[in-house]
């Protein structure tokens, strides 16, 4: 359908921008702000709206879409308001790790991976169907040998791990 | 002095000379060492060399031999091994920086087989880093730099087993272990003119090796020949406990002598219409050739098409969030930033992102392809295609947006587990190889071998090896 001519704001921007202002304040409620970005975010979303149909946008979604090639999928409203939430949870966790080149990147990335998500969940499944994850009970470890009694009083702690990352004995993948 | 040939004999020759005591493992070590340190940096194959441990596994071979112990066809037999295995006592990078000092005290079971079979470690293959799993644009997303391609060094090897393809095609080693999640054995082997077996999810331990996506991490050995695959898989292949994806001792288990071909059944072929949207011009020519070759050699070949379906999406979303939890204290710490490549240092914040529920999705998905497969696999013993529509890249080319193409048969094979086997099957006018891939039912691997063990007593396309300056 053909959006009126002389409305302030689209209906198709209305959504997307109501969309997105909910994900960002459940983003920061939830998450929290962390860094200056995270910070400026929760302040934007505590701001009230200057209209009852023009719901805040955060400016490093604004600026960053700005930065954005052209050749981007199209989205749905609901789509790109997700891929705006994803990107600004993004920000609000880590945004002070990235320059302005790498955000605008991470938006780029973020609408991009919205078209796999949506063609994937599109795919008909039904609740019996079932999921290629299987737990497979640990029947063939052998008991490990007791240690001997470590309750006299003074014995000492077991050292701490080591991440096996750093060294030590490499895990299964 | 030897001769190139040499260093581009196939396993079961160079076995042959060792076992009756015509060739040296000590001579055969030294000559690789020598060709690898001379070629080795020059195409950025190797993380690094082991000398040490190479010529005392030669030695003890040796001994071995001389005293009439010959163990098999491995035993004495030059190998590198993907940078992702653990060897005890040396740096196992992943070839990553943050990785850069990593040291284990255990080998992985791979390299415990292939030490049993009297193998010898020459040193340690360059890769991708972490094999891709934060993604990548470039060829130089490598602690070791670009891997060069033997056919032509301005070419990329492909990932994320780049070491191991361009050890094996420059005949640095007699072969190479690699390792796919989706596409690291098939298309390295492809790009640089060898034979690369992905086995069936399960039948080789991955203790000792860095997780990518646990679901879909698969070993597997690069060499010269199926025949030579097929021997090195059956060192590889059994059930551990210490992996809990493997199989149960008489499905992972593999035994292989030719003489089994001869009593085997006569292969179906299914050649596959809908694997590639498109095909390079010079790839489509040998494509062409490939499938009247295919129906010279095998008794049944048949057009079939793929089932449609977002297996592709499915893919990623579980690579995706997979890799985002095996790295999860790389991406948490920033030290996701350390990565060589600009997409890497960023993509695992996205992957992090995916919901629990459209990986729940994906995985339904992937159990109905399994069936749809499983039926398809009803009336073809394997699907053929091109490995790759396109031949080796230009170093600097953009893989986020060249190398991105649907790949429904990469996405299906890894998401089901299925076998497949790369094996060379023309050359473009540049002189770049071109692969045809083999893929069989889950657990017939041996369907994949016959089948590119047929197609290699036609062709010898897989005799052909670079001119290295």
């Amino acid at each position: 359908m053909a959006e009126k001519p002389g409305s302030a704001i689209s209906r198709r921007e209305f959504a997307r921008r109501a969309a997105l202002a909910s994900a960002i304040g459940s983003a920061v409620v939830s998450i929290g702000p962390t860094g200056a970005v995270g910070a400026a975010i929760a302040a934007t979303a505590r701001q009230p709206s200057e209209s009852a149909n023009q719901a805040p946008i955060a400016p490093s979604v604004a600026a960053a879409q700005a930065q954005l090639p052209a050749n981007m999928p199209r989205l749905s409203p609901e789509s790109q308001a997700e891929a705006d939430a994803r990107f600004q949870a993004i920000l609000a966790q880590y945004g002070a790790r990235f320059s302005e080149e790498q955000k605008t990147d991470l938006h780029r990335l973020c609408i991009l991976a919205q078209p796999p998500l949506d063609r994937l969940r599109a795919y008909p499944v039904q609740n019996g169907d079932g999921t290629a994850l299987y737990l497979k009970p640990l029947f063939e470890r052998e008991k490990k040998p007791k240690p001997p009694s470590t309750s006299q009083p003074g014995a000492a702690k077991p050292s701490a791990a080591v991440p096996a990352a750093a060294s030590g004995t490499a895990k299964k993948p | 002095m030897p001769t190139e040939e040499l260093f581009y004999l196939p396993i079961t020759e160079l076995a042959k000379r060792i076992e009756t005591k015509q060739l040296s493992p000590v001579e055969l070590t030294q000559l690789y060492l020598k060709r690898s340190e001379k070629f080795g940096q020059r195409l950025n194959a190797y993380a690094r060399l082991t000398p040490e441990i190479a010529l005392a596994q030669a030695q003890a071979a040796e001994k071995d031999i001389r005293r009439g112990h010959y163990r098999g066809p491995l035993h004495g037999i030059p190998y590198a091994a993907k940078d992702l295995l653990a060897v005890k006592g040396l740096p196992t990078t992943w070839g990553a920086k943050p990785y850069a000092n990593q040291v284990f005290d255990n080998d992985a079971t791979v390299i415990e087989h292939l030490n049993r079979a009297g193998a010898v470690l020459l040193g340690k293959a360059s890769m991708i880093e972490l094999a891709g799993g934060m993604n990548y644009r470039f060829a130089s997303a490598s602690l070791q730099g670009e891997a060069k391609n033997p056919w032509d060094t301005s070419c990329w090897t492909c990932g994320s087993s780049s070491g191991s393809g361009a050890i094996v095609a420059a005949g640095l080693a007699a072969f190479a272990i690699g390792t796919e999640t989706w596409g690291s054995i098939i298309c390295p082997s492809a790009f640089c003119g060898i034979s690369g077996l992905r086995p069936t999810y399960g039948r080789v331990s991955r203790y000792g090796a860095m997780a990518l996506a646990p679901s879909m991490d698969k070993i597997g050995p690069m060499a010269r020949s199926t025949e030579d695959c097929a021997r090195i898989f059956a060192v590889l292949a059994g059930h551990d406990p210490k992996d809990h994806g493997t199989l149960a001792v008489d499905k992972a288990a593999f035994t292989y002598s030719p003489s089994m071909e001869l009593k085997t059944r006569s292969l179906t072929v299914g050649w596959l219409t809908n694997a590639w949207k498109t095909m390079d011009p010079a790839v489509a020519k040998i494509a062409d050739a490939t499938e009247k070759t295919l129906r010279k050699t095998f008794p049944v070949v048949h057009h079939v098409a793929l089932p449609q379906g977002p297996w592709d999406d499915a893919g990623n979303v579980i690579m995706g969030i997979e890799g985002a939890a095996s790295f999860r204290g790389l991406i948490g710490s920033g030290q996701v930033s350390e990565l060589a490549d600009p997409l890497g240092q960023i993509n695992g914040y996205v992957n992090e992102r995916i919901s629990g529920a459209d990986y729940m999705q994906a995985s339904r998905v992937r159990e109905i392809l399994q069936k749809k497969m499983a039926d398809l696999f009803d009336s073809f013993d394997v699907l053929a295609t091109v490995s790759q529509p396109l031949p080796a890249t230009p170093m600097d080319f953009n893989l986020e947006t060249g190398l991105s193409f649907p790949d429904p048969l990469g996405a299906i094979g890894n998401l089901c587990g299925l076998p497949a086997l790369s094996v060379p099957c023309g050359f473009t006018e540049k002189h770049l190889p071109v692969g045809l891939q083999f893929v069989a039912r889950a657990g017939d691997d041996f369907g994949v071998i016959l089948a590119g063990r047929t197609f290699q007593s036609h062709t010898d396309w897989h005799r052909r090896h670079p001119r290295l300056a």
